[in-house]
């Protein structure tokens, strides 16, 4: 078994090979393409998380990388918020037997070419911040190598995205927001405008806002759009 | 690992002249539970200063020393005592730092260890030795706390006979600083990244729940989601408080709309 110190400094070196990485975007892209390289993996993404809420992509690699991510924001289920929300990771060698009861509407939705899906917790301890999802076109268990490389893999996503915070108490958030773009943001904004057109408190105004798009089948940023420029109400 | 503490152990059997399988025996559990207690910095209400009492105490037994401490770096690279067997010892420990000499001092600043007999000392530490001599300390050894390059501090123990401390009990308090330090370094790593983590985690909770409030006021008062946004703004700053703060009071309904639209009386 290779060191741990020793693997961090192979995945270092590997990902900064192609010269020095000045922005968190790309270096969170290059880990991304590392894994897809190196871990015997279709795909992967990192993601940015409030709890079980989504902010946003920081970085993804290989084919439906977004997709597979990106429907578990949609539906608001999946192994990816569970790790966040947890704080442990959550390894689904076969995706359809390991997943189909915890995450029904998740696991019949997401693309075909995904039948094994591996998340792990950018955090400390039961604090997370986002999430490392990997996943694979064929079933099976990660091997311990690619196991452990994935983990520290992790921990130099998470140390990146903590120590662009310096002076520390004065996040550099507005960084990080401009990775993952603003068209996410919207969501929230029409959270909050639904959940006071039912008065409700906003978990069940964002949980109405996915069911009205999984029931219509478009994206939850175009209706949030709708909402937002009062083209669509919930209150009718 | 094992190389360190495997050789000592039974180094300390032979030399420390014990004769006596009983005692080396009851050494070498004191010291396999001793290294569990130095690795283990992961409890939730971790104490550094139990933690490195615990260092010298079990530093002193296992090694048959009549006082030690711990001393460490401060934030301005001088010495300060964090722990010791006894209380008699801070008088001698403070001393130390004033003076700027001593073993600690030169174990910490060389990062090898240090020992040396009554005669000895008072040559190379003229102003700490004969207070040393004072309390009645006769051989004194001290070394560094370190783990790789770093080198944090020192621990010291003193005797109170003329017996020098052997090699292979050097060895094991080099082995029990060195096992202590690297638990300590680790425990700041994670307590440090442990901080950064919830900062951040709190800045994103922030975001979210200033769009959410955003979204709810600009309903509640018709506007568009960036007047609700400069309305928010104001009233903070309006009443000295933070964002966040009256974000989550608008989403929690626990402050009304209309006072968020009024204009503050002037």
């Amino acid at each position: 078994m290779v060191r741990k110190d020793e693997r961090r400094a192979r995945i270092v070196a590997a990902v900064t090979e192609h010269g020095e990485i000045t922005r968190v975007d790309e270096l969170m892209q290059r880990i991304c393409l590392f894994a897809v390289s190196e871990m015997a993996i279709s795909g992967c993404t990192l993601a940015l998380l409030a709890g079980t809420e989504p902010v946003g992509l920081l970085a993804g690699a290989g084919p439906h990388s977004s997709t597979v991510t990106e429907l578990q924001f949609q539906l608001g289920e999946g192994p990816c918020l569970e790790t966040c929300a947890s704080g442990i990771p959550v390894l689904l060698p076969d995706l359809a037997i390991d997943g189909a009861a915890r995450w029904p509407v998740f696991t019949v939705a997401v693309p075909s070419g995904v039948r094994a899906e591996f998340c792990f917790p950018l955090g400390v301890g039961p604090r997370c911040i986002g999430v490392f999802d990997l996943y694979r076109d064929e079933p099976g268990m990660l091997s311990d190598d690619h196991l452990a490389d994935a983990l520290i893999a992790a921990d130099i996503a998470r140390d990146a995205l903590l120590y662009l915070q310096e002076p520390p108490g004065h996040p550099g958030l507005a960084a990080l927001l401009e990775v993952v773009g603003m068209d996410r943001i919207v969501v929230h904004q029409a959270t909050g405008m639904i959940a006071a057109q039912l008065d409700e408190a906003p978990p069940a105004a964002l949980a109405r806002l996915r069911a009205a798009a999984f029931e219509s089948g478009r994206s939850i940023y175009d209706i949030a759009q709708d909402v937002v420029e009062r083209r669509v109400r919930f209150d009718e | 690992m094992s190389e360190v503490s495997d050789r000592p152990a039974g180094g300390v059997a032979g030399s420390a002249g014990d004769g006596n399988d009983g005692n080396a025996g009851r050494r070498e559990s004191l010291l396999a539970r001793a290294f569990v207690r130095l690795a283990d910095t992961l409890a939730d209400e971790f104490d550094l200063v139990e933690f490195l009492h615990g260092l010298s105490v079990d530093s002193m037994e296992i090694i048959g020393a009549e006082a030690a401490s711990v001393m460490l770096a401060d934030t301005r690279g001088g010495l300060r005592l964090v722990a010791s067997s006894e209380e008699r010892m801070r008088v001698l420990e403070l001393f130390e730092i004033q003076s700027a000499q001593g073993p600690c001092l030169e174990a910490f600043g060389t990062g090898q260890a240090v020992q040396a007999g009554a005669a000895e000392s008072r040559l190379r530490w003229p102003v700490f030795a004969p207070r040393a001599s004072e309390a009645g300390f006769r051989v004194m050894c001290a070394v560094p706390m370190r783990a790789r390059t770093d080198t944090i501090g020192a621990l010291n123990l003193f005797r109170g006979n003329d017996e020098p401390f052997s090699d292979a009990e050097l060895e094991i308090a080099r082995a029990m600083a060195q096992v202590a330090t690297i638990a300590l370094i680790q425990e700041r790593a994670i307590r440090e990244r442990s901080l950064l983590v919830e900062q951040l985690q709190t800045a994103l909770h922030s975001r979210v729940v200033i769009e959410q409030a955003k979204g709810m006021l600009a309903e509640h008062l018709s506007t568009t989601v960036d007047e609700a946004f400069q309305l928010l703004n104001k009233y903070a700053r309006d009443h000295n408080r933070r964002l966040t703060d009256v974000a989550r009071d608008v989403v929690d309904r626990k402050l009304s709309h209309d006072a968020l639209a009024r204009r503050p009386a002037e």
